[in-house]
């Protein structure tokens, strides 16, 4: 499969801040990838990126094998929904769709009119006295409507009520079952993403800690529990993300591509939650003690 | 994006016809009515040259001054007050499209967000920008050109009125005043499009609405103050010419001490030049100030007034003439065209920098 | 056209359960042979779950040989399951309605009717009968 998104040592600095360093990225076609991170953890900077609607200060980034923002033809096949989805305030919905259709030559109209028709909106209404998940709802559109192949949401969720939360998620999936869309949607919280998202990226402190596809990654975490130990006496091949000791027992979420064999340690599973916030913590540096074996590379 | 830009500006768009429309119409119906006052007064009526009418120039503007208005309906110098509305509306016209249209283009959409909306489309941000400015600064620069023009052909009364000899009203405008050369030719189109452009890169560089406007303003203010004070003067090397006592209107010659300053009033030899400086010269060409000895009795006759008619005949007599610095009235499209080509080049400067500043990737 | 419903924390993956619905529903005559599967897109609509889950759910079908895909048209439920016919429930279930009529009357609550059934259930299993 292409890549959607092909990074190589990216990063972007602001004066003496790295906001995002080193990130190589190969995000496959065809997916909903979720990347996550806590906030200020680079996550808008690295979408910002994709985008075009920054450069990069290290490294290359492509986007559908082209730089980003490069052309019209370029812009045309990534679409882009900003934080709280920004429209403008004095123009109706339908001048909305107006606007898409002239900037777009791509633009399908029939697609935006029966997807205004479902959500209800009223044409004539002006955006600016939309709620937040109407406007989210109508930024939706624009950017479904003009037949991307990529589509990359920023925090697309984060002010939405959750009954607005869940329709939005209904129609972002209607949207990619129907076109065959890939997506990248970013947010700081995984439980907004964790029925959607079949990849994902976890940020955190301008670095990438992880990236991979769910079903993988669960299947290569796990949580292990057992009598007290130092992590540093398991075998090579396993990497320890996470650790807690009480005096008798350890607990560890440990990352391996082999079986767990060892009879002392009672497995379990290993929600996504679980996942992200053990890399969280992990970059964070926190947990009574965090030892790291060397990972085969 | 012709279509976008023309739906985001309809509410300015129609403010700005409103205004034209006011404009046109107070225009329109006072018009009339001072070219008439024209025709039925004493220098309409008289046919010759400055020499034979040149008395009644003076008069006319004096009527329109004046409380009685000619029998029509206006009176209590509502002309002048016309003259002057047309005035600020056309200075202030630049600087008010630079704040209410400029400032906003492009800061609006960063303080809103929309940026992100509109360069996501698939056109690019270069061509945005373009059809942006284009649309909008070729409408700034017709509004303030249609006021000027409807200006002028309001007052082609009172213009004439100067052609043909009025030197002493306030209303008798020299070409080169400040106010009238930057009200009238092609000066306010340079002033709109640097005013225009000037809004949008305070937009871009501060990229809020209400400091971007205010930033406008203010820099808008010095330039307008500098530019006929400092610069335009020095746009093309002055004349110099000497001229006697007798070409001027009136001579003042206010004494100190012994010593007299020469300050004439209206050249008649040059009525439409731009005298830039004058001052009294003996027969060799040199300055001089100091009262000759036997032309101290005709100050004593005087009683403290500055005009001393005695003293000029004395000072006359010794060969004492004006040396005059000035630009010839020929050269006035010189000036109209050099000043405007400036500004614009400062307005394409300003906004060849906002394209450059867009590109580079602002988030 | 049966409707799918997720349980969040139930810790079982979302396309497993998906394949457990469709399995129910057949064993129940929710479904038969021939019925469409609802469509991915109006799975994900109504669930918010990714398309590909749906999709992984549906190759499992077919792999069972319980569905195949048309393409352009749908997925259709081709096989049934062991399980006896629908004839055979309804006997079943009024001599388990008898029974359960039965353990009320002599006194056993909820609780103790599913324990007695299931561990009955299990050792039965284990004897192999089931």
């Amino acid at each position: 499969m292409t890549a959607v998104i092909e990074t190589v040592g990216v990063g972007k600095r602001y004066g003496r801040l790295w906001a995002l360093t080193d990130c190589t990225l190969s995000i496959p076609a065809g997916h909903v990838v979720g990347l996550v991170g806590p906030n200020a953890a680079g996550k808008t900077t690295l979408l910002n990126l994709a985008t075009g609607m920054l450069a990069p200060t290290a490294g290359t980034i492509e986007v559908l094998g082209g730089r980003p923002a490069a052309g019209p033809a370029q812009l045309a096949r990534v679409g882009y929904l900003a934080q709280r989805a920004p429209v403008y305030a004095g123009l109706s919905v339908a001048d909305h769709l107006s606007l898409g259709a002239h900037l777009n030559p791509g633009w399908d109209a029939d697609l935006a009119r029966s997807r205004i028709e479902r959500l209800d909106l009223s044409l004539g209404q002006k955006a600016g006295t939309l709620s937040g998940g109407q406007c989210a709802q109508l930024a939706l559109t624009l950017a479904v409507a003009k037949r991307p192949e990529l589509l990359i949401l920023d925090e697309p969720v984060a002010s939405l009520d959750p009954l607005a939360r869940r329709e939005f998620l209904q129609d972002l999936m209607e949207a990619v079952a129907e076109q065959g869309l890939s997506v990248v949607l970013s947010s700081h919280l995984i439980s907004d993403l964790e029925r959607v998202c079949d990849y994902l990226i976890v940020l955190v402190a301008s670095r990438v800690r992880v990236a991979g596809p769910v079903e993988e990654l669960l299947a290569t975490h796990h949580l292990l529990s057992g009598p007290r130990r130092d992590p540093g006496t398991l075998p090579a091949g396993q990497q320890v993300i996470s650790a807690s000791h009480t005096d008798r027992q350890t607990t560890l979420l440990v990352r391996t591509s082999d079986e767990v064999l060892d009879p002392a340690w009672t497995a379990a599973e290993v929600t996504l939650e679980d996942l992200v916030l053990a890399y969280m913590n992990e970059a964070a540096g926190r947990g009574r003690h965090n030892h790291r074996l060397e990972a085969q590379s | 994006m012709i279509w976008l830009t023309w739906r985001q500006s309809r509410i300015k768009a129609a403010s700005a016809a409103v205004v034209l429309a006011a404009f046109a119409v107070l225009l329109a119906v006072t018009g009339p009515l001072l070219a008439s006052m024209y025709a039925v007064s004493t220098l309409g009526t008289c046919q010759g040259d400055i020499n034979a009418c040149g008395a009644y120039a003076d008069d006319f503007l004096q009527q329109l001054d004046a409380s009685h208005g000619g029998g029509l309906i206006l009176g209590a110098g509502t002309y002048w007050l016309l003259y002057l509305l047309g005035f600020v509306s056309i200075l202030v016209a630049p600087v008010v499209i630079g704040i209410f249209w400029g400032a906003p283009l492009i800061a609006g959409e960063f303080e809103a967000g929309t940026h992100y909306l509109a360069w996501n489309q698939s056109i690019t941000r270069t061509r945005w920008l373009a059809v942006k400015l284009t649309l909008t600064g070729l409408a700034a620069l017709a509004v303030t050109e249609a006021l000027s023009l409807m200006e002028a052909w309001w007052a082609t009364p009172i213009s004439l009125a100067v052609a043909r000899g009025a030197c002493c009203s306030p209303l008798a405008m020299n070409q080169f005043s400040p106010l009238l050369f930057a009200t009238r030719g092609i000066t306010p189109l340079g002033y709109a499009a640097f005013a225009f452009a000037l809004g949008v890169t305070a937009g871009v560089l501060v990229r809020r609405a209400v400091p971007a406007m205010a930033l406008t303003l203010a820099i808008f203010a010095v330039f307008q103050v500098a530019m006929p004070l400092g610069v335009r003067p020095h746009l093309f090397p002055p004349d110099h010419t000497i001229a006697a006592f007798s070409s001027f209107d009136s001579l003042d010659v206010p004494i100190e001490n012994n010593t007299f300053t020469a300050i004439p009033n209206g050249w008649g030899d040059q009525p439409e030049a731009w005298v830039l400086s004058t001052g009294a010269v003996n027969t060799s060409g040199t300055p001089v100030s100091a009262v000759p000895a036997d032309c101290l009795q005709a100050i004593q006759a005087a009683s403290g007034k500055a005009s001393h008619p005695a003293l000029l005949d004395c000072l006359t007599s010794h060969g004492f003439e004006i040396a005059v610095t000035y630009q010839p009235a020929s050269r006035y499209w010189a000036f109209q065209w050099t000043e405007t080509a400036i500004y614009i080049a400062l307005a394409l400067a300003l906004a060849g920098y906002c394209f450059w500043r867009i590109r580079r990737r602002l988030s | 056209m049966i409707e799918f419903h997720l349980n969040g924390r139930s810790g079982v993956a979302p396309y497993l359960q998906l394949i457990h619905q469709v399995r129910q529903a057949l064993r129940l005559g929710l479904l038969r042979e021939g019925d469409q599967l609802p469509k991915v897109k109006d799975v994900v609509a109504g669930l918010a779950i990714n398309p590909n889950t749906v999709l992984k759910a549906y190759r499992e079908l077919e792999y069972e040989g319980l569905a195949a895909a048309r393409p352009g048209i749908g997925t259709f439920v081709t096989g049934t399951l062991g399980g006896g016919s629908l004839a055979a429930h309804r006997p079943l279930r009024r001599d388990l309605q008898r029974w359960l009529a039965r353990a009320r009357r002599a006194g056993l609550d909820d609780e103790s009717i599913e324990a007695l059934f299931v561990s009955t259930f299990r050792s039965a299993s284990e004897e192999g009968i089931a």
